[in-house]
């Protein structure tokens, strides 16, 4: 292939410049794909911490006021429905005093909503408790002891697996008990939320409007949320954040497709003549293209692959260095990344070279023989 | 046969200043194997004239035929074509491609017209331009102004055309060079190939066995050079 080797003599013979107009590809293809990497790894790290549990409502009292009994019963008709009390509290643990969150759960609903990493559930209307995964990690609590809530001294019989940020209830650092002992302890009627489980994520809708139709009838009593909605709310966040951090990638590619655009304008310029030459011998305008367009995709296939292994080295810096992490890394989504800088950085080479390229080709023999 | 026919050929050039006439009602005709030199002074439209038969330029009026082929209406690209298969072009300044070595500037145009064997060809033409076979390796900025003259005319001769066109070749070279090639085009000739050289150097002409004279774009008087 006579052009190609053309395009690479070429290159070769002014290499310093040759080299510069890489650098610049590198260095966006490098951003592009590090900060794409880099995106795609927070929001893979945002996603496994966070509980998402998208066929899930959640119903709160509008008011002051709990959710009543009677309340309860007509979301019940609606789904499958879990109520949860909740209150702050002081606890005392392996003989340090903290703040904790006390839930109290009907002892069947336990296992529907969370998972234990040791010991059992709550048995009906037990008076002993159940400690969040990072409550036992803090405090090295084991199954057996014992902590100090109110003026009980509940047993700890399980501990629950790690759960992650929910937008139900967060269990991690709280004190389950039964609704009975939670009762006992606080003299409260009705539940601070309940949560409501519908089969498929696409009963959401209906089943919101449905309770808001059954509670809301007279006045306003319950707020309903839907965790579809803020999951996809917080996946849009990230989305846009990764979109922001692609974009500083895209504005450094697009300075260095203005670097390769004046290379190649300098290189059409300095060769009109041999361009001439090489028209008046027979070559088409067709072929001269080409091979002006074979430079800026050699310097566009090298910059981006250098640019891409760059990147994939400073994402996983970042990843190591800010999430602590490598394993996002090896994500097929952030693998994706190393692809798409590629392919930016050879799009962005040869569509700069494209004028150049054009320019080249549109010359008049004649006149280009005569240029000196 | 004739391999070049130019009838009432008029070529205009539109200048800021106005318009140029380079060329004024030319008609010429040149057969098969003739030697021809194209003489005048500065202005009087030889390049023009070289340019037209070579297929580099395309007249304001008139007809041309090139290698019995009507060059008129054609596009660049069937320009190109004739260019690549038809004629042979040397320069003044040699213009051989600077990244490519000897033999490669020979190889270019039969790779261009997809020739078989073209590094066979092109190591037979280094020799019979008179070329030592090693100079075959070397990049022309290597070579001395008379060797890349001879790369030159091997190039021109590479795809074996009608007609070899030459625009002052010798006018970057010594006199004891600018023999030695015309000795070199002279043998061209005699071995069949059309030449038709531009020149303002009596010297050169006198190797002719035909002479043009341009005036202020016509031809003032077509004859043996005396």
């Amino acid at each position: 292939m006579i052009f190609f080797e053309f395009a690479k003599r070429n290159l070769a013979r002014h290499k310093f410049r040759s080299v510069l107009a890489i650098l610049g590809i590198v260095i966006g293809v490098l951003a592009i794909t590090a900060l794409g990497i880099l995106g795609n790894s927070v929001q893979l790290a945002v996603s496994e911490q966070l509980c998402m549990i998208g066929n899930e409502l959640v119903v709160y009292p509008y008011g002051e006021e709990a959710i009543s009994e009677d309340n309860f019963e007509k979301i019940e008709k609606v789904a499958e429905a879990i109520p949860v009390q909740s209150m702050g509290d002081k606890a005392t643990l392996n003989g340090e005093s903290t703040f904790v969150m006390v839930y109290g759960m009907r002892s069947e609903d336990i296992p529907k909503l969370l998972e234990k990493e040791a010991g059992q559930f709550l048995k009906h209307g037990s008076l002993n408790c159940m400690v969040g995964s990072r409550l036992a990690d803090n405090y090295e609590l084991r199954v057996g002891e014992r902590a100090a809530l109110q003026s009980q001294k509940p047993r700890i019989v399980g501990i629950l697996a790690e759960r992650g940020v929910g937008f139900d209830i967060n269990p991690d650092n709280a004190i389950i008990v039964s609704d009975k002992m939670f009762e006992s302890m606080y003299n409260t009627t009705g539940y601070n939320s309940v949560i409501v489980k519908v089969e498929k994520i696409d009963d959401v809708e209906g089943a919101k409007e449905e309770i808001e139709a059954r509670l809301n009838k007279k006045e306003e009593v319950v707020m309903v949320m839907e965790l579809k909605m803020i999951v996809e709310g917080i996946k849009g966040l990230f989305n846009t954040i990764s979109i922001f951090l692609l974009g500083i990638g895209a504005i450094s590619l697009v300075v260095a497709g203005v670097s390769i655009l004046n290379v190649m304008m300098m290189s059409t310029v300095e060769r009109t003549k041999e361009i001439g030459v090489m028209r008046a011998i027979g070559t088409s305008k067709r072929e001269i293209l080409r091979m002006f367009l074979f430079e800026s995709l050699i310097l566009g296939v090298i910059g981006g692959v250098i640019g891409a292994i760059l990147g994939f080295g400073a994402g996983f810096l970042v990843d190591v260095l800010i999430l602590h992490e490598a394993s996002y890394l090896f994500a097929p989504s952030s693998i994706l990344y190393v692809f798409v800088g590629i392919a930016f950085g050879v799009g962005t080479s040869v569509l700069s070279g494209l004028y150049p390229a054009w320019r080249a080709s549109k010359l008049k023999p004649i006149e280009a023989l005569r240029y000196e | 046969m004739n391999v070049v026919e130019l009838v009432e050929v008029t070529k205009v050039y539109e200048l800021p200043r106005g318009s140029v006439k380079a060329l004024d009602n030319v008609t010429a005709s040149i057969e098969a194997g003739e030697f021809i030199s194209v003489m005048g002074p500065s202005g009087s439209g030889k390049t023009t004239f070289l340019n037209i038969i070579g297929c580099l330029d395309t007249p304001t009026e008139g007809t041309v035929e090139v290698g019995g082929e009507n060059i008129n209406g054609l596009d660049d690209e069937a320009l190109t074509k004739i260019r690549r298969d038809k004629i042979g072009f040397v320069f003044q300044q040699f213009n051989l491609i600077a990244t490519l070595t000897a033999l490669e500037n020979i190889e270019y145009p039969m790779i261009l017209k997809g020739v078989n064997g073209h590094e066979e060809k092109s190591k037979g033409l280094v020799s019979s331009v008179g070329l030592d076979e090693e100079l075959g390796e070397n990049k022309p900025n290597e070579l001395s102004g008379g060797e890349q003259q001879r790369v030159a005319i091997a190039r021109a001769l590479a795809n074996d055309p009608d007609i070899i066109l030459a625009d002052e070749p010798t006018g970057n070279l010594d006199s004891k060079t600018s023999r030695d090639i015309m000795q070199l085009l002279k043998e061209t000739n005699e071995r069949g190939k059309t030449i038709i050289i531009v020149t303002h150097d009596p010297q050169v002409a006198s190797y002719t066995k035909r002479t043009f004279r341009l005036v202020d774009g016509r031809i003032d008087s077509d004859g043996v050079f005396l």
